[in-house]
């Protein structure tokens, strides 16, 4: 290698990293400019990050409390026999709330919306649908589903999937297309449920959308990304 | 000699650039995935009253999180604290499973919340998708139990069409019209939203000339849910 190839090098991998750079500011300028820059988005903005930290590091102390408490219980009842029953009651009861990550077989199914070259077909037909995953979530649910997942949402007690203007959200976060909808369950069943002639996932295709299911073994379903706590509920004897 | 020294330095010089080169990338790349990981691309394109939702949603969020933090911490102490009694703990234990089976629908419960009643006339049959429909939207104004016919409605349940629409199932029960669905809650939230102007599901349905109605009482009693809690498939992830 001689002083002039070193130069060529070092001349190339100037470039590409000047390109580079360049195309990070112009993407983060092109965010910026989409948005009215008044002092007080920028201050709401700010308040909104900083509650949001605040949410995410107090959401870490919890995971960290909840599992000292776990400790702590274990050796508070060695000496009771019946704790260990009432122990793996309580960690079954919070597997069906959502409160843990929880693993096993079943199946995946993928919704994505019509590529927009179909123009000829019906517009709303070429779009999922919030309803379209309510009826998916349903028929899995019908297949003696365990657990169900949709884009990273657990399911639970409280979540709904609802649609604000063109926004499809479960347990109040975005979500878009592709949808990828996990189950754990009987994979025969959920299998066979959902993959029949006539089911929810041939009406969805009808409409020129994509809608695939396959059986996954191991699937990890991650807990429900908020608190399940309760205000008005009281037990009746 | 000296074309041999002159290379090595090359070799040197080489070594350090490539050094310099692999860090800059690695930050670079850091930079991009800190940008996707928080999401502030998102908050960055919000409006200032999409700002304001999500800034009371957060705080909301917050507040019950630190709710739910100083319970677990109170029942932390409380276990420090009897550690050594073996009735106290047992007692703590018995507790927190009450608690927890009343959440999972393993006990009878009672509360404020609203009735919404739906039945069949001759413009519109009810269907399963209704009471889907309506089962959402009650979970959304934060139901946290509810019941359609005396049959308790869970995560897992589902509801179906059967018998070429002539029946409804729920959680595998039958059950027919008039459908008396109940929720416990915050009553007057729960009902201000079912008959949001438009958008609620009691003025939507009205307007498809569907026969149903709602109202909010005091002490809703729901039933505890009826059958096996059976966990055949699912395992708790304990890795960490």
């Amino acid at each position: 290698m001689n002083k002039k190839q070193i130069s060529i090098t070092l001349g190339i991998m100037c470039f590409l990293l000047t390109i580079a750079i360049c195309v990070q500011i112009r993407t983060t300028n092109l965010a910026n400019s989409t948005v009215s820059q008044t002092l007080s988005d920028n201050e709401l903005r700010d308040q909104v990050l900083k509650m949001k930290e605040r949410y995410d590091n107090t959401y870490r102390e919890i995971e960290n409390a909840q599992k000292e408490l776990e400790k702590i219980r274990l050796t508070a009842t060695q000496n009771d026999k019946t704790a260990e029953a009432k122990e793996q009651e309580l960690k079954e009861n919070n597997m069906i709330l959502g409160n843990t990550d929880v693993t096993g077989d079943g199946v995946e199914i993928v919704l994505e919306d019509a590529k927009a070259s179909n123009t000829s077909l019906n517009l709303s037909a070429q779009l999922i649908h919030y309803s379209d995953i309510q009826l998916v979530v349903n028929e899995l649910k019908n297949a003696g589903a365990e657990a169900i997942e949709v884009n990273g949402q657990r399911l639970v007690a409280t979540s709904a999937i609802t649609c604000e203007g063109n926004i499809i959200k479960i347990n109040n976060e975005r979500i878009g297309s592709p949808f990828t909808i996990r189950a754990i369950g009987s994979q025969e069943l959920l299998y066979g449920g959902l993959s029949r002639i006539g089911s929810i996932l041939d009406v969805i295709r009808d409409g020129g959308n994509t809608a695939n299911i396959t059986k996954v073994d191991d699937i990890t379903i991650p807990k429900y990304s908020g608190v399940i706590s309760y205000k008005y509920l009281k037990e009746n004897k | 000699m000296k074309k041999i020294k002159f290379r090595a330095d090359i070799t040197a010089v080489t070594i350090v650039i490539f050094i310099v080169c692999i860090v800059l990338v690695s930050v670079m790349l850091m930079q991009f995935r800190t940008v996707e990981q928080t999401d502030i691309t998102e908050i960055e394109n919000m409006r200032e009253t999409e700002l304001r939702t999500a800034l009371a949603e957060w705080k909301s969020k917050y507040e019950e999180l630190s709710t739910q933090l100083s319970e677990v911490n109170e029942r932390k102490e409380e276990y420090n604290q009897k550690i050594n009694d073996n009735e106290a703990t047992s007692e703590l234990i018995d507790e927190e499973l009450k608690e927890s089976n009343m959440l999972v629908g393993k006990t009878d419960v009672y509360g404020e919340g609203v009735v919404v009643t739906l039945a069949d006339n001759e413009e519109r049959k009810i269907e399963a998708y209704d009471l889907i429909d309506l089962v959402n939207e009650l979970r959304y104004a934060g139901a946290e139990a509810i019941s359609i016919n005396e049959v308790r409605v869970l995560t897992m349940s589902y509801i179906a069409d059967m018998g070429d629409y002539s029946y409804i199932t729920v959680n595998s029960r039958r059950i027919q019209g008039p459908y008396i669905v109940k929720a416990i809650g915050d009553k007057d939230y729960m009902y201000s939203i079912l008959n949001l102007k438009g958008s609620g599901f009691v003025d939507r349905s009205k307007t498809l000339g569907m026969n149903v109605s709602s109202k909010t009482e005091n002490r809703v009693e729901i039933p505890k849910y009826d059958e096996e809690f059976e966990i055949k498939y699912m395992q708790e992830v304990t890795a960490e």
